[in-house]
């Protein structure tokens, strides 16, 4: 039976001498990227939060869910072994949070409840997202005997309590901290792929609270953007226009933006771009490793190349992936509003899945 | 490492070129003159028999100031949502004690003996501010009587008094229309 550490071990981890002699891009440069690219970003989303934040969904949201997808695959072990459980439930609450969170909106439609009833609908959802975290999180928490992880229980329960006091504001700081998610990812992945760049990478996040502070200082003075069609209105109220009246729109939609850009910028790029940047300084990749380092070859992906593994599995999921992109994009130039609405409720399945593979990074 | 500094200097100074219309100011708001939307009748009924001030509303009054509140934009501060949600509250508090509870016991559980001692004293001295806390904001203050008893001598001064009130509803059958203020007022001896 193979353990998930053994998969981990065998996808993601260069060998010591390797990573030794990989320093095609240096530490400096790389740095520099980042900088760059963050406040490139910056400046694009607050000259024009409306505009870019229409374009960057139309261009990125489904392909940096199709590679969230290889991703997670990549992750996936063959055998769940000592982490059946954690499986197990990680599958079942994504399945029931993202069906309820997808039902939510239909059932509001038919107007089965009065609107003052929906903060608690939205409380008891986020309640459920909670525990279920925390279950998450103690599970992952007994396969780590070193570590006392038992703080999840009352740190969910805390989060529980100020989710009811305000279960609007709780749902707001959901869509502005799951993008930061995929930092998170990036620095656990560094720190497997390229350690020497740890270190800078987290100087560069140390730079990031400074560039949404200088973002909040420039444009919290500005004029609200004008959200006179249904479509600008959509993307204030998404980044909580109507529940910060007193911060400008023109600020809570750049920030959001921002974050956007940058969730996914690691996705589409940092991820993806890191395993061909880890080859060997001396000469080429070999064979095998360059065919692996494609990521549309489905052999690269441990769960399809191993002798028990499913490679027709994973072949249909990506393919049924790339099919999904492209009804996205279809949908969006037919009928960008409702496609993006339709897109940010189901997308609620990615923002839940990420918390089970990055609990298993820790 | 210079370059590296030169290009985050670089970086920040581009973040800080943001647009420079950012600088305008926003014109500073008019104050808002008090709007009236209804007029109604006003009874003061001083009562030695009161604990505490009582406003009461009837029916008909009730659902004419409703009426008329309905084309009042409202903006509902956080203190008034959770006011305005007991159930909410209500288990806001219970995960709240469930995550006290827990994290008490994860504490001790995980804490040194000698650090047992500094976060029980940690949790005693929050607890006596919280105390402290709801004793000077909720109601546990004075009698709403005691501090109603200048009331005469401050009208005549023309003086404020404050004091607390209960609001009612009453049906329009016992007190007729119009809105009645239950003053607690004891005899001076």
């Amino acid at each position: 039976m193979e353990r998930t550490a053994n998969i981990d071990l065998a996808a993601w981890r260069s060998s010591p001498a390797a990573l030794a002699t990989s320093r095609q891009l240096s530490t400096r440069v790389f740095a520099g990227i980042l900088i760059a690219c963050a406040c490139l970003s910056a400046l694009l989303a607050s000259w024009l939060p409306l505009q870019v934040s229409v374009v960057t969904v139309f261009l990125f949201a489904g392909p940096h869910n199709w590679f969230e997808l290889r991703y997670f695959l990549m992750r996936m072990p063959v055998r769940f072994g000592r982490s059946r459980n954690f499986f197990v439930i990680a599958f079942a609450g994504i399945g029931f949070l993202t069906l309820a969170y997808v039902s939510l909106p239909l059932l509001n439609a038919f107007s089965l409840w009065p609107d003052n009833v929906w903060p608690t609908i939205l409380a008891s959802w986020n309640t459920l997202l909670l525990l279920w975290l925390g279950l998450l999180v103690g599970l992952r928490g007994r396969q780590k005997p070193k570590r006392d992880w038992s703080w999840a229980i009352p740190s969910s329960l805390g989060l529980c309590s100020l989710n009811w006091l305000a279960p609007e504001f709780f749902s707001l700081a959901i869509v502005y901290l799951h993008p930061l998610v995929a930092l998170w990812f990036l620095d656990r992945h560094l720190r497997r792929r390229r350690p020497a760049w740890l270190r800078a990478y987290r100087v560069c996040l140390g730079l990031l609270p400074l560039l949404l502070i200088g973002m909040f200082w420039q444009l919290t003075r500005t004029p609200a953007l004008a959200d006179d069609n249904g479509l600008f209105w959509r993307i204030t109220q998404h980044a909580g226009a109507q529940l910060l009246p007193n911060i400008s729109s023109h600020a809570l939609v750049a920030v959001h933006v921002f974050l956007e850009m940058l969730h996914y910028g690691v996705w589409l790029i940092a991820l993806p771009l890191i395993a061909p940047l880890a080859k060997p300084a001396t000469g080429r990749l070999s064979p095998a490793a360059r065919k692996r380092a494609r990521v549309w070859d489905v052999s690269s992906v441990p769960l399809a190349r191993h002798p028990r593994g499913f490679p027709t599995l994973v072949t249909i999921a990506l393919a049924f992936g790339v099919f999904l992109v492209a009804i996205l994009w279809f949908g969006f130039s037919v009928d960008y509003v409702t496609t993006r609405d339709v897109y940010f409720t189901v997308a609620i399945a990615h923002v839940l899945a990420e918390a089970p593979f990055l609990l298993k990074m820790i | 490492m210079k370059p590296f500094f030169s290009l985050c200097i670089l970086c920040l100074l581009l973040a800080a070129a943001m647009p420079t219309y950012g600088d305008i100011a926003r014109r500073s708001p008019s104050p808002e003159k008090p709007r009236i939307v209804l007029h109604t009748s006003l009874t003061i009924v001083p009562d030695s028999k009161a604990y505490e001030g009582r406003l009461q509303i009837s029916q008909g009054s009730l659902q004419e100031l409703r009426a008329a509140l309905a084309n009042t934009p409202t903006n509902e501060s956080m203190a008034q949502r959770i006011a305005h949600s007991s159930t909410r509250t209500m288990l806001a508090g219970l995960f709240m004690f469930l995550s006290l509870s827990f994290a008490g016991v994860w504490l001790a559980r995980s804490v040194q003996a000698r650090g047992q001692k500094a976060v029980a004293a940690l949790l005693i001295g929050t607890a006596i501010v919280g105390a402290a806390a709801i004793i000077a904001r909720a109601n546990a203050g004075p009698p709403g009587s005691y501090l109603w008893r200048k009331l005469p001598q401050n009208l005549s001064k023309g003086a404020p008094t404050y004091g607390g009130i209960d609001i009612e509803i009453v049906p329009d059958a016992n007190e007729g229309p119009g809105i009645k203020l239950i003053i607690p007022m004891r005899p001076e001896r």
